[in-house]
């Protein structure tokens, strides 16, 4: 990188990681919602209705895809293409496979009747959790969009902040879902 | 008369809006107004400039537009003030319809643009105009979200006005307090203008916020450490701080509103829901808000009473640590607004005391201004009268904060026209004389010309007699029980002589802004340049061109003290300069900011009418936005010389 590029970084750095503070500050918001009105007075409890199965399943998925982000990161500095683009692309299908698991979590409460409406629990646990689920999608969308960056070629040292900024993101979902398992999930397992 | 008969229907997303008499007027002026402008701009042949600015991320031109439009909204504002005014003028009063839904839409509007719309904006106006200039630095950090931020402001701005000429605005107060705001009692589209308004131009404040810390942190001048920064940019820095935690506490609570209202949720009401809930959110918000509002005037009158003093700011040290303190203890008060809600005493006490405690930084500020003055020089310029305008009447503004501070108290004073009394003290004193200030100051930064000083003065003058006349007799009328948010009050109550005076003295402050507005009509249509320093300043925005150019600071001056320029000017050479400054953040000319915007628009417009289509149109937009912008980002034109990634 030269001179321009690095500081020109640093900024966009800083700025972001500020950005997620912001993100974190909205996220404690509706961690303390969800344990104001949790456990409810009245039907759907949620030890009736959380499952350690999916809960496991999910946090597998979403906990490794930060390893495999890791990893691809650190390939790219080594400018390693190909173990690079492999990570990269494990990341990605990771990702797909935690909202997969997420969709069938929601949908299966769905069918129980269990909405937004029902109680407020189930209120706060769609605006915390479904939040943290519409940041994956998110996510995934902005993988696709390097992906294609890398095709196109653009100059490295862009490529290399486009990849690291989406790196803070994702490993900040990922500490997101580690809190949502802890305030949200374990206690009412 | 009963001017609410006459109605016309028109149809928008499937629900037809009655068109009162005063909605239609409101509506003929308003298209008189645009078709005027675009006459106006054809004639002139000003298309190529609208353009610029459409396209424009440079800082003053950015700034420039957050005043303009923030002044629009301030004049709606102060049309509600008046209607309010006019109404509560007598006792027993019907001014034209504005009695019963139609006032609390009137003081809702009101309070929810001044803050939202009118006082926030033209302060981050100022900032963008002048922060960079005064730090050194070449623009913000981040042009291209600046530009973001400042259209959003206009959609979430333009958006709440509408709400108006739909005849559907909200009626629930700026508070938005539940259960009242939730689609219990207040279902439809009216409530959701507030919601998805102060939603949308809140997320373009954050963003300002947060360009702001950065540039300050990383873009100041080589050699200007953090203790030898004016103290505008200390102010703004602050700010800053508070505007990144309060308002993503406030869009949180509004995003939990959303769903109660939209999508059956039930937070705030019903029977599980907890009303005070959203009193603690709102209002952990809207206590630091106030000081958002606040510290940016004490930065700049800092600036000014130094400036016009012709001494360095006393106590330097004490105003930034005060600053920080206020800044900091905001934080821990936000239940002084709620004693009467029954939190028990031991809560109330608590609050009480910390309330009372940031009477103690705001107290060392006002010596220091005053000490700071006290053996100057001093010249009593337009800005300079503001200052010392700002002085006594906001400490009056403080003393009743004090009183109300007093929990036992409050029971007494809340929701009357005593609290409404104190807050506009507060606000008028320093938001509003602070924006002025810092207009008639920094105006020949932004256009090169400065504003005429005898016109100048008459504004003042009227104004601040205006303000007392207003606000005083509110105390008195508060004390005797006048409640707030009412729309009339009886003719055995003794209150009339004193709201007649009030309303006296809103028309006069509505004088004293017609002649504002003349005199920046003269002063633009006279064009007389003023040179780089009309003012003698101290600081580093006098040293640069007026208006200020899009390339400033080249060559980049080297920073070896407070008030720099006036140190140079002193000892009679030119300013040091820096041989390698760090690069500057790439300026751009894009629309994109400006259609982001709109797509959020039309997605707030598709959720308050629940029209998902349009909602999901204007999704689909913003993506595709996002998409674009990455692709043809300012870095990546900015490497098209450079090497390829391979
Ligand atoms: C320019 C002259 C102004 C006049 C004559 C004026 C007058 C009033 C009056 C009479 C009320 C009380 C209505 C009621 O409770 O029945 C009110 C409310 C309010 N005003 Fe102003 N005002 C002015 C400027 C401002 C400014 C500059 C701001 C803030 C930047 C502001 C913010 C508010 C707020 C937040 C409310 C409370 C609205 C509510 O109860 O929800 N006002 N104003
Ligand atoms: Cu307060």
């Amino acid at each position: 990188m030269n001179n321009t590029d690095a500081a020109l970084f640093k900024d966009k750095k800083m700025g972001f990681l500020i950005y997620l503070g912001i993100e974190a500050i909205m996220f404690m918001v509706l961690f303390m919602t969800y344990t104001i009105f949790t456990p409810p007075t009245k039907d759907p409890f949620p030890a009736d209705i959380f499952e350690i199965k999916t809960v496991v399943l999910a946090s597998v998925f979403l906990l490794s895809s930060s390893v495999t982000l890791f990893l691809s990161d650190k390939y790219l500095k080594k400018e390693r293409k190909t173990p690079f683009i492999i990570w990269l692309v494990l990341t990605f299908l990771l990702a797909a496979a935690f909202l997969g698991v997420e969709i069938n979590e929601f949908a299966s409460y769905v069918q129980q009747g269990y909405t937004t409406s029902s109680n407020v629990f189930m209120g706060a646990f769609y605006v915390l959790v479904g939040l943290h689920a519409a940041h994956v999608v998110f996510g995934i969308g902005w993988m696709i969009i390097l992906f294609i960056h890398h095709i196109r070629k653009i100059p490295a040292p862009l490529f290399l902040s486009k990849q690291t900024i989406f790196s803070y993101y994702w490993h900040f979902v990922d500490l997101i879902w580690v809190l949502i398992i802890i305030i949200v999930y374990v206690p009412y397992l | 008369m009963n001017w609410s008969e006459i109605t016309v229907h028109i149809p928008f997303f499937g629900e037809s809006i009655f068109l009162t008499i005063d909605v239609f007027i409101a509506w003929i002026l308003l298209i008189v107004l645009v078709i005027g402008a675009i006459v106006y701009a054809f004639r002139k042949r000003k298309f190529p400039v609208i353009r610029d600015y459409l396209y424009t991320t440079n800082h003053r031109k950015v700034g420039t537009l957050y005043m303009i439009f923030g002044f629009i909204f301030f004049l709606r504002a102060g049309l509600d003030a008046l209607f309010i005014r006019l109404q509560l003028a007598l006792p027993n009063n019907n001014f034209m319809d504005f009695q019963l839904e139609k006032y609390n839409e009137t003081f809702t509007s009101h309070g929810t643009m001044m803050i939202f719309f009118a006082a926030m904006p033209m302060l981050i106006g100022l900032m963008n105009i002048a922060v960079p200039l005064q730090i050194g630095a070449k623009d913000l950090a981040f042009p291209f979200l600046n530009a973001v931020s400042l259209w959003l402001f206009v959609a979430g701005g333009v958006m709440f006005g509408s709400a108006y000429f739909l005849n559907s605005s909200p009626a629930i107060g700026w508070t938005g307090y539940a259960p009242y705001s939730t689609a219990v009692y207040t279902p439809g589209a009216a409530t959701n203008f507030y919601v998805f308004g102060v939603q949308i131009s809140g997320l373009g404040t954050i963003f300002a916020a947060l360009n702001m810390i950065v540039t300050i942190v990383r873009h100041r001048a080589p050699g200007m450490k953090l203790i030898r920064m004016p103290l505008f940019p200390w102010a703004s820095l602050v700010t800053s701080f508070l505007i990144v935690i309060a308002f993503t506490v406030l869009a949180i609570a509004l995003y939990l509103l959303m769903f109660d209202r939209l999508f059956g949720t039930s937070f705030f009401g019903g029977e599980e829901g907890d009303p005070v809930y959203w009193q603690h959110l709102f209002w952990f918000f809207g206590h630091p808000e106030v000081y958002v509002l606040a510290l940016p005037a004490f930065g700049l009158f800092s600036d000014i009473i130094s400036s016009f003093s012709k001494k360095p700011i006393f106590g330097y040290p004490a105003m930034v640590i005060s600053l920080a303190l206020i800044g900091f203890l905001g934080f821990m008060v936000w239940a002084h607004h709620m004693f009467t809600v029954g939190l028990g005493p031991m809560v109330n006490t608590f609050f009480a005391v910390t309330t009372m405690t940031i009477a103690i930084p705001t107290g060392i500020k006002v010596f220091n201004w005053i000490f700071t003055m006290h053996g100057g020089s001093l010249k009593t310029t337009t800005p300079m009268l503001f200052a010392i305008g700002f002085i006594p009447s906001f400490v009056m503004g403080g003393v009743t904060g004090v009183m109300l501070a007093v929990s036992a108290a409050d029971f007494q004073l809340h929701d009357t026209h005593f609290v409404v009394a104190h807050f506009h003290y507060v606000i008028l004193a320093s938001t509003i004389l602070g924006i002025f200030a810092g207009l008639y100051y920094w105006y020949p930064k932004i256009t090169g010309y400065q504003l005429n000083e005898t016109l100048g003065k008459w504004h003042f003058w009227l104004f601040l007699i205006g303000y007392h006349m207003t606000f005083l007799p509110m105390h008195l009328t508060g004390m005797q029980g006048l409640p707030r948010r009412v729309y009339t009050y009886g003719s055995d109550e003794g209150m009339t002589a004193l709201n007649f005076t009030s309303t006296i003295g809103a028309s006069l402050m509505g004088v004293s802004i017609v002649i504002l507005v003349w005199n920046i009509w003269q002063t633009n249509r006279q064009g007389i340049l003023v040179g780089d320093d009309p003012w003698d300043g101290r600081t580093l925005e006098w040293s640069v061109a007026s208006p200020s150019p899009e390339d400033t600071f080249t060559p980049m001056p080297f920073i070896e003290c407070t008030d720099p320029f006036w140190d140079a000017k002193t000892k009679g050479q030119k300013l040091k300069t820096a041989p390698n400054p760090r690069p500057a953040p790439i300026d751009e000319h894009t629309v994109l900011p400006f259609l982001m915007a709109l797509a959020v628009l039309v997605i707030g417009f598709g959720l308050i009418y629940q029209s998902y289509l349009t909602a999901g149109i204007g999704g689909v937009a913003i993506f595709a936005l996002f998409i674009i912008r990455s692709f043809r980002d300012e870095h990546t034109s900015f490497h098209k010389e450079g090497a390829r990634h391979e």
